[in-house]
Parts: C-alpha cells; structure tokens; sequence
C-alpha cells in the first residue's frame, strides 16, 4: 500500500503545480501553452479508455472532437445560443457516431475497427468541408464580443485554463474510477485475449462498445470546450487527421493504458511542439508532421509500452530481484 | 444427466475434426477424454464450450439447449474450460487475471477480490498474486487458467490437457487440486495424455480416434478394448515421448 499512497502523493503534487502554474508563470503566452497541454492530456486520456485499457486503437477520434466542437458554433449560428449550449449535442451526436462506427466492427477483431474509424472520419471531414450550413470550408464562427457571461468570452486566458483543468480532472477520475471496476477488468482482459476473457462470461463487444462510448463523449466535451475558447473551428481543426493522430502520440509516447501516461504524453510533447512552433513559424506546417512521424518512430522502435514502461522498468533493474520459483519452469 | 451432446459433427473444410459425436455426463463425475494427438478432444472442448459451433448435431445442458449459445453463455451457464496453450492475461497480475473470472458472480470489486482470493488460496498461488502473469512458465499458466475459470464458480469444467508438462511434484499436486475441485460438488471432464493420471482421476473414460468415440467405459475396462489399444494404447512409448502438443 505505500506504492497506492506514493501516488496519490504524486497526483496531489501534480494537482498543486497544474493549479499555482498560470500564478506563478502568469503571462498571456504561459497560459495559452498551459492550455494547450491540458487539452492535448484530456483528449489523450479520453483517447486512452478505448485505445489504451481496451486496446482498440481508434484513429479517428477527430470526428467526436470535431463534432463536439461543430455543435456549439452551429447552435449559435442557427439560433443565437450561447455556444456552451451545444456541449449535450455534441456529446449526442458523437454516441451515435461511436455506436454506428462500433457496432459493425467490433464483431470482428484485429485492424477493422482502426480502419473504419480513419474511414468515417475522412468522409466526415470531406462532407463537412463542402457543406454549407456549416461553413464548408470556411468554418463556423462564435459570437466575437460576449454578449453575457454564459457566452463564456474572457478577455484573460485564465478561466479557459482553468476550465481545461477541470476537464482533465473529470477524464482522470473517470479513468481511476474505471481501472478499479468491472468494466476496467474486462476492458484489459479482452485487449489480451477475447477468446480467453469471452470463455470467462466477458461481453466483448458490449465492454468495447461501452468503453467507445465513454471515449467518444469525453472527446466530444473536449472539442466543445475548445470552440467556446476559440470562438472558430474549420474542417481542419476540428476534422483534420493531426487531431486524431496528436491523441494517439501523446497517450502512446507517455504509456497508453495507464493513467498517468496521457499527462506525461502531453507534458513531454507539447512544450516540444511549442519551441518548434515558436522558433521555426508557422503551426500545422510541415516541422508538426515531422515531430509527430519521430515520435512514432521512437515509440515503435523502442517501446512500445510508453515511456512509463521505461521507468518502471529501469526501476525495476535496481530494486532487488524476486525470488526464483518452481513456477517459472518451462514445459518439457 | 448435466450435459447430452448428441452426434456433435464439427467440419473444417472437407475434414470432419469431430464426427457424429454423441457423449453424455451425470453431475458429479470425473470423466477422462483420451485419444491419439488430433483425434478432436480439444475441437469437442470447443464445441462444448461454445468456442466454435457445431457443423450439426445437438448440445443440451442442464435441460437448455445451449448449442448455439455464445462463449460468454456458456460460462454464465457454468460451463468453465481452460485452453490446452494457456491463454493468460499477460500484463495483469495473478490476483487481476482471477478477479476477472470472479466479476461473473460479483459485480463489485471487493466481492471479487474476495471471491479470488479463496481461489489463489485453493490453488496455492496466493504468495505469488501480485506478479505479472507473463513472468509464469507453462505450468503457473495452466494454474492459473484453473483458478481464474474456477472463480467463475462453473458447475462443469472441461480441462484441457491442464497436467501436460507438468513434473512429477506437479503432477501429483496438480491431481490434488483437481479432487479439491471435485470434492466442491464441480463435475469435470479431463483431457490428459497421461495414462495414470487418467486412471487415478477418472471413473470413466471416454476414448476419441479420428473424431470418433470409439469406446466408453470404466477406466480398467477401456484399457482392454483391442481397438483402444490398437488405436491409442499401442503407442504408449511414442505419447511419452510426445511434447505438448501446439494445437490450441
Ligand atoms: N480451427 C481449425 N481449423 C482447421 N483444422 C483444425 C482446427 N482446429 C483443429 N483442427 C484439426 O482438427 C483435428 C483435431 O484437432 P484437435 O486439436 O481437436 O485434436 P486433439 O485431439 O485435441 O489433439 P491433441 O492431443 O494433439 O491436442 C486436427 O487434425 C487439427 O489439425
Ligand atoms: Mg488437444
């Protein structure tokens, strides 16, 4: 138990410093980085229930996000509501998605699922760029002066930091929540082995679709959240496969299918990001796909179970090793 | 009668791994399943266990029909089996790999944790149960296969060659935990290569060849039968001599 109680020393560490960072570092560009490490950390941890415990790696998250942020800039544009409004829709929207997406594939095992995802969201994105009631290529704009506090404009940075953290907060409690239940257990079992989890009386495809489901409505308030901040989204920056792809890189770079592993993710990546943004130009250039296709790389080429797994186990190259037993013994 | 398979046909192909197979258990047995290598017990596992359904013929249980019925069903019915590879999950610990199987009885996690523990407690893997599963060799697999399928609290257990690879100490502890399992009121079905395991464990015998059940009986009884022994018991030397077979 001093392992259980380590770590809830570390996440209240980690709390503290995510809390005092815009006092201490208060200028307009700290927090707007702060910002942007939050939201990449909840999209990655949202990522990571379906992609990481359940083991289905979706590549096309960008649809819940872009759906999520889609909808209150629609709901604004249509009939003048605050956006923060259209959050619900948006989370509606992205379950169907997930159920339309998660129904058919995951019947079957192995790629279909990451491949159908990539699919859906392409096509999203390609209808969403040449449909006009929302904006086609141009994008949806929020109201540009606040016209009341639930429009949620703030001159500062600040609130929106705070907001983001808040989130985090929630995807992070959810996602402890979930380790510790039954849906957590069969979630890791079937990303070991369906046919071994289903001949213990594990729903397979009801767990993924649940988790899917959770996933998808994170992602989407994520996305939301996003629009109110920016008071703009376009294809790209709601739809666009960077999206996906970035929640991926940040779950899978820090250790996807643990906790922590979307924060760290993020805390590595996005400073990264930021200097490269800063001191070569120009956001979404080329240099982003580059930094991304190296991180791949250097999460393919030497672990594949994150940078935590690293930790742990340089860790465990100095703790004393355990004893020997009979069990290890292989078949003749 | 707990479990009626009647002329259970599975067809891969055009080849027929199990033909027109008819077996029947009472509750409380121990039944042993031999045959040569291929000869279809691990295919009527699956079948039994609805892993892969039947070509043709009829699976009643516990007066349901359960032919059809998905893996899932099966074990929420109370058939449990293990897998003649071990299957573990690798990256969860002894105590997760058996708390998943208790989460079919108990929806929390401290029943479960509960539930597992009697289990590790049972099988003697309770000093071990916070080591990952992937640091086990074969025989802690097939172990812990045991445990985790026990902790689904399964009426009938189907053991697939679970005591393979097993020394002479485990063999003896391993046929221990199995008339532990019994003596719970657990009826089983046991597949094992080992002719003595077979005899010391199983009231009767059923012997498959060729996907066939060719001859049923008490265990001294089968042993005499000429076309046992020219199927299986003629190549006792070359069985030994056999490693665990890779077929799943
Ligand atoms: N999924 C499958 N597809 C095709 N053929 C299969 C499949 N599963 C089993 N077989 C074949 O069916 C036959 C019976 O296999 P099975 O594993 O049931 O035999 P077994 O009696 O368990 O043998 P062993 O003692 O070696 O475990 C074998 O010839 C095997 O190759
Ligand atoms: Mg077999």
């Amino acid at each position: 138990m001093r392992n259980a109680s380590r770590a809830a020393f570390g996440w209240l560490a980690l709390a503290a410093g995510a809390i005092v960072y815009p006092l201490v570092l208060p200028g307009a560009f700290y927090i707007d980085v702060g910002t942007t490490l939050l939201l990449a950390a909840a999209t990655a941890a949202a990522w990571n229930i379906i992609g990481g415990y359940a083991g289905q790696v979706s590549v096309g998250h960008a649809m819940f996000f872009g759906a999520g942020a889609y909808l209150p800039l629609l709901v604004y544009k249509l009939w003048q509501w605050p956006p923060i409004a259209g959050l619900p829709f948006g989370i509606v929207v992205s379950l169907v998605l997930a159920v339309l997406v998660g129904m058919p594939t995951f019947r079957l095992q192995g790629h279909y699922f990451s491949m159908a995802t990539i699919a859906v969201a392409e096509l999203i994105r390609l209808v969403v760029a040449t449909a006009e009631p929302l904006g086609a290529a141009i994008g949806l704009q929020g109201p540009a002066v606040g016209r009341g506090v639930w429009d949620l404009t703030f001159r500062s940075g600040l609130p929106y930091y705070y907001l983001f953290l808040a989130l985090l907060a929630m995807v992070l409690a959810t996602s402890w929540w979930l380790q510790r239940s039954r849906l957590g257990f069969y979630l890791r079992s079937l990303r070991a082995s369906e046919r071994a989890a289903r001949s213990l009386g594990v729903p397979v495809r009801r767990c993924k679709l649940l988790a899917l489901m959770l996933s998808a409505a994170f992602t989407s308030a994520a996305g939301s959240l996003y629009a109110v901040k920016t008071g703009f989204v376009d294809p790209e920056s709601g739809l666009g496969i960077l999206v996906s792809v970035q929640m991926i890189i940040v779950a899978a770079l820090g250790g996807a299918g643990t906790l922590f592993g979307p924060v760290l993710g993020a805390l590595i990546l996005i400073p990264l990001q930021t200097l490269t943004n800063t001191y070569f130009g120009g956001e979404g250039s080329g240099l982003t796909y580059i930094l991304y296709g190296g991180a791949i790389l250097l999460i393919a080429r030497f672990e594949p179970g994150g940078l935590l797994d690293l930790v742990y186990r340089a860790r465990g190259l100095f703790a004393k090793p355990a004893p020997s037993s009979e069990q290890s013994r292989h078949a003749a | 009668m707990l479990l009626e398979a009647s002329a259970v046909t599975k067809q891969f192909g055009g080849f027929r791994a199990v033909s027109d197979a008819s077996i029947s258990i009472d509750e409380g047995e121990i039944v042993g399943l031999i045959g040569p290598n291929g000869a279809g017990k691990s295919t009527m596992f699956n079948c039994l266990s609805g892993d892969l359904p039947p070509t043709s013929g009829r699976i009643v249980y516990d007066g349901r029909d359960v032919t059809r019925a998905s893996p899932e069903a099966h074990a929420r019915l109370g058939i449990g089996r293990t897998f003649q590879v071990p299957v573990t999950f690798e990256d969860m610990t002894i105590l997760e790999n058996v708390m998943v199987g208790a989460f079919l009885r108990h929806a929390g996690r401290n029943a479960a944790h509960a539930a597992a523990m009697d289990i590790l407690e049972m099988t003697g893997l309770a000093p071990i149960r916070d080591r990952p599963a992937r640091s086990l060799g074969t025989p802690g697999r097939k172990r812990l296969e045991i445990a985790r399928v026990l902790a689904t609290r399964p009426r009938l257990l189907l053991l697939d060659e679970a005591l393979a690879g097993l020394n002479a100490n485990e063999i003896a502890s391993a046929i221990q935990l199995v008339r532990a399992i019994h003596a719970r009121g657990i009826t089983l079905i046991v597949v094992e290569h080992v002719m003595e395991v077979i005899m010391s464990l199983a009231q009767r015998v059923l012997v498959f060849n060729q996907g066939r059940v060719i001859a049923s009986g008490a265990a001294r009884d089968v042993v005499q039968d000429a076309e046992v022994i020219r199927a299986y018991l003629g190549q006792t030397q070359w069985i030994a001599a056999a490693p665990a077979a890779a077929v799943p």
